[in-house]
């Protein structure tokens, strides 16, 4: 390790966690608020924000969708006993992979940068789209909580 | 799987699977080489076929029915959790196509349970749309595996009726020489499959119903939406379809966990603000800001809401630490007139049932207490009349100023006006004093479990912790003026609830009190929402002090007459007993004054007939009355005992406004004299005089006895 480089670089920790709630307007459809957080004001643009929202919903719409393939699937497994189950993907998890990887990447690409950090609602049973808050902490300063704008936003490191 | 942690290999659960398994490979395998061969050979080949693919149907989806998660949601981390249990709601309020839905607290997995979720006790897992737990696959049915479920009984009940009717013609047809064997293990399938058949198929037309319908069992036998809409419901052709066509959902629970690639470091890039965009956090430092802050609507209330409430329960802890109830009962205003986007945050209105679910004692006795604060108020009063009728007057002795001192205890800032229970040695007692003992025992024993430092919030509903919270007992009006006094000793408000349990002692402290601030601000603050109590004491310390300076003059006069009435009357009620037939002009008179509006005799003098007994010892009843009394206490002893009946105020006071003034009587006097009647019921045991025992209405007309009957139907009986 190299301990001057460390220094150097600033090191962010976790400060708190956004919960964004399913949006049960339309049943049990799975879809979720775009109630813009207050926490996440002074960290990204409402937009942005929004514009992730909407698309995690439109992705869950289509997995959830009842049309023609997911009713041939039904049917193939029908015959087949469910062992189709066993060699392939349903169309569900194929969406969920998709929507792994979008994530992923807005996490990337526009999250991490604000010092975000989104989580796949699947991994708390679709319930919370879980946002973690990171503060700016240098190696050698104590955190700040919540979501204080801190003066480390201009600076810049190293 | 975290689910399944802790789980011990309980046999008998398995019966109930192992049995359905067991019949139904046995007798098919029975069916299959007994009667299928002679059956393909003689009628034709497709016959074994047939009932083989249906079989294979009926396993397939038997196995995924037992195998498949249903839907288990996984617990909620920590994280997510991050209000004090105590605080938080129970319930929090959805709106679904317009239909108010409800969202519970699920204390194991912790987190609010999703519509149509439930926490299926068998497997203690909250499970996504639950239908039912099932014995005979020893697995919930849930969104994951309703379909399979749904289909194992179609073709169960398929494959009876194969096996049944081939059986069936196996046997009427002769199809092939009568052999013993075949012949009777093919009745014998044929049995258990008529025998199995009748509540397969009932289950199955139950089932098919639901489907067609859009609901779960759990729905439909909890009946959910009988009378209702049900807002789950897309139609029948769209329900069906989601059943049996829609895409199979992923499970939660076993999942591989997604490692975080994503590096997070600094510096952070931040949004321009504008100063328009710039919002004004109100930090609340009491009630008026809360008030104005959740009224006021719009992007706060929303926002704070939002994220807030997000997972769990409400706001942080300085700013609704005291006021989460009442701010929730008055967001809920708000945020239902404000958009129904799923709103779940504060909404959950002060005018929640009380869930019994998680409180142990006060279930039964808190339910009447739910709901509005006025109703619980009123409720609260009633109740202990009628305990007080049983005798538990032990038990309000051994609960001395309970309400006052404690209530004027510095720790009162902190948590909710309840810190005055929180005395716990006497919540025992107070707690087997039951009955409405239980609003202050309940609160007492959640005290004494040591919840001192949280507040009450959202008090009419249950907390999730399964404490009752008592914010309604105070009107919302109630609450600010508590907040605003602050530490100020207030009595006023807690009075009407807790009063049957304060012993005499306690009611002179409130008497003394009360007179002190009768002027206060508070009393009539306080009066004025609780309305509904029939009780005041504010208008009893006026009763109570002109009844005894009226007494007093009163007993100037013929001391003999008034002695023997006072004796009469001694038994803390307008006096029935025949013994005392001259009832002395001045009680009687002063009992008419009371009984005036009541009776419009002023002779009169109305007897409360339960008090037959003379003459209890004066140190009794002075004993039992509050400290106003006291001073004259000798001459009054007598009067002032059945005066003071109180052990609680609210006992004394009607009977001494029995003494009192007759401009002072008023309609809730006749409550009160009434209450009175029960509260003086116990009063005599205590004392040892006559038992209370139910109303001598009946008692006999003696000489000079009238019968004068007041408003309320109650009968006096006046000794003239």
């Amino acid at each position: 390790q190299v301990h001057s480089l460390q220094e150097l670089r600033r090191s962010a920790s976790l400060a708190t966690k956004v919960f964004v709630q399913r949006d049960y307007s339309d049943g049990t459809t799975c879809q979720f608020q775009t109630k813009f957080p207050p926490e996440l004001e002074s960290r990204i643009e409402r937009q942005l924000f929004e514009e992730t929202v909407k698309t995690l919903n439109g992705f869950y719409a289509e997995a959830e969708k009842i049309g023609g393939s997911s009713y041939l699937e039904g049917c193939l497994a029908c015959a087949t006993a469910y062992f189709i189950f066993l060699c392939m993907e349903t169309h569900y998890e194929k969406v969920l992979k998709k929507i792994s990887k979008y994530i992923q990447d807005q996490n990337e690409k526009i999250y991490a940068p604000r010092g975000l950090l989104l989580t796949d609602p699947l991994e708390r049973g679709m319930r919370v789209i879980e946002i973690s808050i990171y503060e700016d902490r240098c190696s050698s300063g104590s955190s700040s909580s919540g979501s204080s704008t801190s003066s480390s936003g201009g600076g810049g490191g190293g | 799987m975290p689910a399944a942690s802790g789980k011990r290999f309980k046999p008998s659960k398995y019966v109930p699977v192992s049995a359905a398994a067991i019949f139904l490979v046995g007798a098919t395998t029975l069916f299959f080489a007994f009667t299928c061969p002679g059956l393909s050979l003689y009628v034709s080949p497709v016959i074994p076929a047939y009932n083989a693919v249906v079989f294979l149907f009926v396993l397939a989806n038997f196995s995924m029915a037992t195998f498949m998660d249903p839907g288990i949601f996984p617990r909620a981390e920590e994280d997510e959790d991050k209000e004090d249990d105590f605080r938080a709601p129970l319930y929090k309020t959805v709106e679904i196509k317009g239909i108010q839905v409800r969202m519970k607290w699920c204390a194991t997995c912790r987190f609010y349970r999703p519509p149509r979720c439930s926490h299926c006790s068998v497997c203690d897992n909250c499970v996504e749309e639950f239908d039912h737990h099932c014995p005979w696959v020893n697995n919930c049915i849930g969104r994951r595996n309703y379909r399979y479920f749904f289909l194992f009984l179609l073709s169960l009940t398929t494959h009876i009726m194969g096996v049944f009717g081939f059986g069936l013609l196996y046997v009427l047809y002769q199809v092939e020489e009568l052999s013993g064997v075949r012949m009777a293990v093919t009745m014998v399938v044929m049995c258990v499959a008529g025998l199995f058949f009748i509540p397969v198929a009932g289950l199955t037309g139950f089932h098919v119903v639901l489907v067609a319908r859009g609901r779960t069992t759990n729905e439909q036998v909890t009946g959910k939406f009988r009378g209702g809409v049900n807002p789950f419901t897309n139609g029948c052709c769209k329900n069906v379809s989601r059943v049996l066509c829609s895409s199979p959902a992923p499970r939660y629970l076993g999942r591989p966990k997604a490692e975080q690639t994503v590096l997070v470091r600094p510096p952070f890039l931040r949004p321009e603000v504008s100063d328009g965009q710039i919002t004004v956090k109100i930090m609340d430092n009491g009630i008026q800001t809360e008030l104005k802050r959740t009224k006021s609507k719009g992007s706060l209330e929303v926002t704070e809401s939002q994220s807030a409430d997000a997972e769990p329960p409400p706001p942080p802890k300085p700013d609704l630490s005291r006021y989460t109830g009442l701010r929730t009962h008055l967001t809920l205003a708000t945020t239902e007139d404000s958009s129904l986007l799923g709103k779940d945050s504060p909404p959950t209105p002060t005018m929640y049932k009380y869930r019994p679910g998680y409180s142990s004692s006060s279930s039964s006795a808190a339910l009447p207490h739910s709901t509005s604060a006025k109703l619980s108020r009123v409720n609260s009063l009633k109740e202990p009349n009628s305990i007080c009728e049983s005798g538990h007057k032990p038990s309000y002795r051994s609960e001395p100023s309970l309400e006052p001192e404690s209530f004027r205890s510095p720790t009162f800032g902190k948590s909710f006006h309840f810190d005055p229970l929180s005395s716990g040695s006497r919540s025992s007692s107070l707690k087997s004093a039951q009955g409405t003992g239980f609003e202050t025992g309940h609160l007492q024993s959640i005290r004494s479990e040591g919840t001192t430092s949280t507040s009450y919030k959202s008090l009419v509903n249950q907390t999730r912790n399964g404490s009752l919270s008592y914010d309604s007992l105070l009107t919302p009006s109630d609450s600010p003026d508590f907040e605003s006094v602050q530490a100020g000793p207030e009595p006023d408000p807690p009075v009407g609830y807790t009063s049957p349990f304060l012993s005499a002692r306690i009611a002179q402290q409130r008497e003394t009190d009360l007179h002190g601030r009768f002027a206060g601000a508070a009393s009539p603050k306080h009066a004025a929402p609780r309305e509904p109590s029939p009780v005041r004491y504010d208008n009893l310390s006026r009763h109570i002090v002109a009844s005894i300076q009226e007494r007093e003059k009163l007993l100037q006069q013929p001391p003999a007459p008034g002695r023997e009435e006072d004796a009469g009357l001694a038994d803390s009620g307008i006096q029935s007993t025949p013994g005392s037939s001259n009832a002395p002009r001045t009680s009687s008179s002063s009992d008419d004054s009371k009984r005036s509006p009541l009776g419009k005799n002023p002779l009169t003098r109305p007897a409360l007939p339960r008090f037959g007994k003379p003459e209890p010892p004066p140190a009794l009843r002075v004993r039992s009355l509050g400290s106003p009394d006291q001073p004259a206490a000798p001459h009054l002893g007598k009067s002032v005992s059945y005066s003071s009946q109180k052990t609680a105020s609210q006992a004394g006071g009607p009977e001494t406004e029995e003494v009192a003034l007759q401009p002072l009587l008023a309609p809730k006097d006749e409550v009160q004299m009434r209450t009175a009647y029960s509260k003086s019921n116990g009063q005599p045991k205590s004392l040892g005089s006559a038992p209370p025992g139910p109303v001598p209405l009946s008692s006999p007309t003696r000489g000079g006895v009238k019968k004068v009957s007041g408003v309320g139907g109650t009968t006096y009986e006046i000794s003239v």
